[in-house]
């Protein structure tokens, strides 16, 4: 009988389709990883499995009994805790409070503090995860919140523990030490589902591995019979075991025209970036001294495991997050220094977040392709806004780029994510002057295959205009099918630079932090 | 039929209609809970439109409340536009009143246009201080525009003017709290022999009608609404999403201090001793029932003013004047239920609709 088990389940977000009918299970006494990239259904199976998310289709058992659907106390009763990304701890109460909370002893109906404070410190010694249980939560590093919300877990019986991206927020060391503690919860029987992106943690902590991919489950395989060469690929689709079809490298039509590949043009660098280092807005270093140089009528796409600092590169050029270092636009060093500026310097970007970055989601499609450009003609006339002139460019845009629906009074937020991505492609690549940078973030995650094209054959219309773009993506298919070169990032750092022909074990050990001969 | 179905349950995409409807369905609950009560309903309604329109007199007393009414709503839908909840019309107000009645005792030339000017400074620095908090500090402007009303209330009526800028004659004056009175170059000109209509209304529509031209057709004013719909796509947009949230705050200010000025300059002539008008508050509501838009919180503005006007004399038919109160306090919800029930009314104006009738795109030539 295993601890937990998930059987045939599918979950759909409207036409997408998160989770396609993945079953798995945890033993007792196993460390099962999940891994897979952004958006591979890692979480919204975590949330199936807590309870939060009611499955359109499959089962979630724990320990041979039947969990009702969507129901978190049920799962919490069943012995399943779950340690999210976003911890649900009050701040000002200390750390045996918290871990009572809405669960405590009572004596006489008043909490009875005696024993819910020995019961916590007990959990935690039993364990072996150092926290003072007297402290008060908002006191503590995040390293310690996330022990509390483990100990909180334990107390409250959980015997299959999940956690979801827990290393994200930790330093190495902390990490270390998170993975022994896990380890040793397996040891005590318990069972733990890991989430995770991270492959070296993954290879460290995990008895069996399984990676998703677009909602797939592709392999689920014990410690022994896989190694980091063989998860990179799997994760990343290199086997191309659920590829979607791109063009490869060799049928573009324009790598002729380039020079072919292998071959580095440097058209007069339009952006230079010399040894750029900035922080994450948790004070950690994100980049360390990154260098690269793009020439005009040049994508270069970058490559890397998510969180390696490709965020943050994008929101440096785009004048969203201050660095040290130099960046330079055609010669001018201080392009980045607002968004304003660098907008005003030639530069469009294509955010992660588009839904809380590029839109405003209250103000209808034909205001949100003005946004930016708003000053200017065909959007203005002096300090008026020129209807008739934003109108009818918001119609070219809208056909062109076929959102839908295509109404331009309609409201931003009323649209789905891919025609939200395509009215933002539409702005940023076409709504104004012809840019000189563009800085394009997962430019087409979550779109579907017309939609994606559209996005690309815009991307492509920039080049041939001339302008360099940094393209950040975790699909390599999409980075070879653009690029005319990729960097890799890891850890902050540059571990490389090929052709978008490389091999996939070339990438595959870029992104793993080993430095290239080649590159 | 279909197509007055359809703008029936489309209030979120039509304001003024969402203002009327909701304003009439308010009148009918509140003509109905009089019926209830026992009271002769009609009798009442009737002697409210008469105290409300009945003569150039009752007239003069709508216009008033409605001009002040219709710049407080404004005051808060302009700061509903950059995405700020202003609370501190009262406040805004206060300042603007105690502004006006200041300046206005001088004896310069164009006495009136300076106190107008002063009672918009001194609203628009007060509305500027939370704009401020909430971009330099992040404090949430509905906390900040609330303690500001009272720091306001208790500095002017608590101090200033029982203290400094107490009159200080003799005769008649002393015996009144307050300040001096204006002078007489500084009153509000009356239009109307017979009532106390004054320039107030058409300054108020005339101020409507800019704040209109600016929120809707100028691009400043698409600015504050991109900053109000998504503070950082508009950011990121190079819009100054904080210099924005500024501006707006400190028209929104200016718009209650100028409504504070109408009061002293066209009725009071002197900041009075006791000075709480709930103005200010009321604004808010009138800028919910109006959806955030001008014209909305002009009809709005409108009937707030003349139930306010024609309450007063409810009380001869036994009715208690609080009806004004309750009658808004329908309105405000009877707004707010569209969105209660907007999956339902969406799918009633589904079937209403057929695809096939949706009006087709309007396309403008160059």
């Amino acid at each position: 009988m295993n601890a937990l088990e998930l059987s045939g389940i599918v979950k759909r977000f409207g036409e997408v389709l998160a989770v396609d009918g993945i079953s798995l299970s945890v033993a007792r006494g196993e460390v099962l990883a999940v891994v897979g990239e952004n958006g591979a259904g890692k979480s919204t199976l975590v949330s199936v499995a807590s309870g939060l998310l009611a499955p359109d289709a499959g089962e979630v058992r724990a320990f041979g009994r039947s969990l009702p659907p969507g129901d978190p106390r049920a799962a919490i009763d069943a012995g399943i805790g779950a340690v999210y990304q976003h911890f649900m701890l009050v701040g000002p109460l200390t750390v045996w409070e918290n871990a009572v909370l809405g669960r405590e002893p009572r004596r006489f109906g008043f909490i009875d503090r005696r024993r819910a404070r020995d019961e916590v410190a007990a959990a935690a010694q039993r364990f072996g995860l150092s926290v003072d249980i007297d402290a008060r939560v908002d006191q503590l590093g995040v390293a310690a919140q996330q022990r509390v919300e483990i100990v909180k877990q334990l107390w409250r019986g959980a015997r299959v523990l999940i956690v979801d991206e827990p290393t994200a927020v930790l330093s190495p060391p902390e990490s270390a030490q998170l993975l022994a503690t896990l380890r040793s919860l397996a040891a005590a029987g318990r069972s733990v589902l890991f989430i995770s992106h991270k492959l070296r943690e993954v290879l460290d902590v995990a008895d069996r591995i399984a990676v998703l991919r677009h909602g797939h489950l592709l392999q689920a395989t014990s410690r022994a019979e896989t190694d980091a060469r063989q998860l990179t690929s799997a994760i990343m689709g290199l086997s191309r075991v659920s590829g979607t079809p791109y063009e490869t490298p060799a049928a573009r039509s324009d790598s002729a025209r380039h020079g072919g590949h292998g071959e580095f043009r440097i058209v007069s660098p339009k952006l230079e970036v010399r040894e750029v280092v900035c922080r994450s807005d948790r004070g950690k270093l994100a980049l360390r001294g990154v260098s690269f140089r793009i020439g005009g009528g040049e994508i270069l796409g970058v490559a890397g495991v998510d969180g390696n600092g490709q965020a943050e590169l994008a929101e440096v050029l785009t004048g969203l997050r201050p660095a040290t270092g130099m960046v330079a636009l055609d010669g001018d060093p201080s392009f980045h220094r607002s968004p304003a500026a660098a907008r005003a310097a030639g530069v469009v970007h294509l955010p992660e977040d588009r839904r809380r970055r590029a839109l405003c989601l209250g103000l209808s499609i034909e205001e949100n392709l003005a946004l930016g450009n708003q000053r200017a003609p065909p959007y203005a006339r002096g300090a008026s806004i020129d209807f008739g002139g934003r109108r009818n460019k918001a119609l070219e845009l809208i056909r062109a780029f076929d959102v839908r629906p295509p109404d331009p009074r309609a409201r931003a937020g009323a649209l789905s994510g891919g025609n939200q991505q395509k009215l933002v492609a539409a702005r940023e690549l076409r709504g104004g002057a012809p840019p000189r940078l563009v800085v394009a973030v997962h430019p087409t995650r979550g779109l579907d295959e017309q939609a994606r094209q559209r996005v690309h054959e815009a991307l492509r219309a920039a080049r041939e205009a001339g302008a360099a773009a940094l393209l950040v993506s975790l699909d390599l298919d999409e980075l070879r099918a653009l690029c005319d070169r990729i960097l890799v990032l890891f850890d902050g750092r540059s571990t490389g630079e090929v052709p978008p022909d490389a091999s996939d074990e070339q990438l595959g050990s870029l992104m793993l932090g080993q430095e290239s001969a080649v590159g | 039929m279909v197509e007055l179905r359809a703008r029936i349950f489309a209030p979120a995409r039509d304001p003024l209609w969402g203002a009327l409807l909701s304003l009439l369905a308010s009148l009918i609950l509140s003509f109905a809970a009089i019926a209830l009560s026992g009271r002769d309903a009609m009798a009442g309604f009737a002697d409210l439109a008469a105290g409300a329109f009945g003569g150039p007199g009752p007239l003069g007393e709508t216009a008033i409340k409605t001009s002040v009414l219709l710049l407080t709503g404004l005051s808060v839908a302009v700061a509903f536009s950059v995405g700020l909840f202003n609370i501190g019309a009262e406040g805004q107000l206060i300042w603007g009143a105690l502004a006006a009645a200041v300046v206005g005792r001088s004896q310069v030339p164009g006495v009136l246009l300076w106190s107008l000017l002063a009672a918009a400074l001194a609203g628009a620095l007060w509305g500027l201080l939370p704009g401020w908090l909430k971009v330099r500090r992040g404090v949430h402007e509905v906390i900040s525009t609330i303690l500001l009303n009272w720091i306001a209330i208790h500095l002017v009526h608590g101090w200033l003017i029982a203290g400094p800028l107490a009159a200080s004659g003799s005769g008649a004056e002393v015996s009144v709290a307050g300040t001096a009175p204006i002078a007489p170059a500084a009153w509000l000109p009356r239009l109307v022999a017979g009532s106390r209509l004054d320039a107030g209304l058409p300054l108020a529509l005339a101020i409507a009608l800019g704040v209109w031209l600016l929120t809707t057709r100028s691009v400043r004013g698409f600015e504050w609404r991109a900053v109000g719909a998504g503070r950082e796509a508009a950011q990121a947009s190079g819009i100054p999403a904080g210099r924005r949230i500024c501006e707006g705050m400190a028209l929104s200010g200016a718009l209650a201090g100028i409504a504070g000025a109408l009061l002293i300059l066209g009725t009071e002539h002197r900041y009075p001793g006791v000075f709480r008008t709930g103005y200010g508050f009321d604004g808010i509501a009138v800028a919910l029932v109006g959806g955030g838009t001008v014209w909305g919180s002009a009809l709005a503005a409108l009937v707030f003013g003349a139930l306010r006007a024609g309450a007063t004399r409810l009380q001869l038919v036994g009715i208690h004047p609080s009806f004004a109160e309750l009658t808004q306090g329908f309105a405000v919800l009877l707004v707010a239920a569209p969105r209660l029930f907007q999956p339902v009314l969406l799918r009633l104006r589904g079937r209403a609709l057929p695809p096939s009738s949706a009006p087709p795109i309007p396309t403008v030539q160059p």
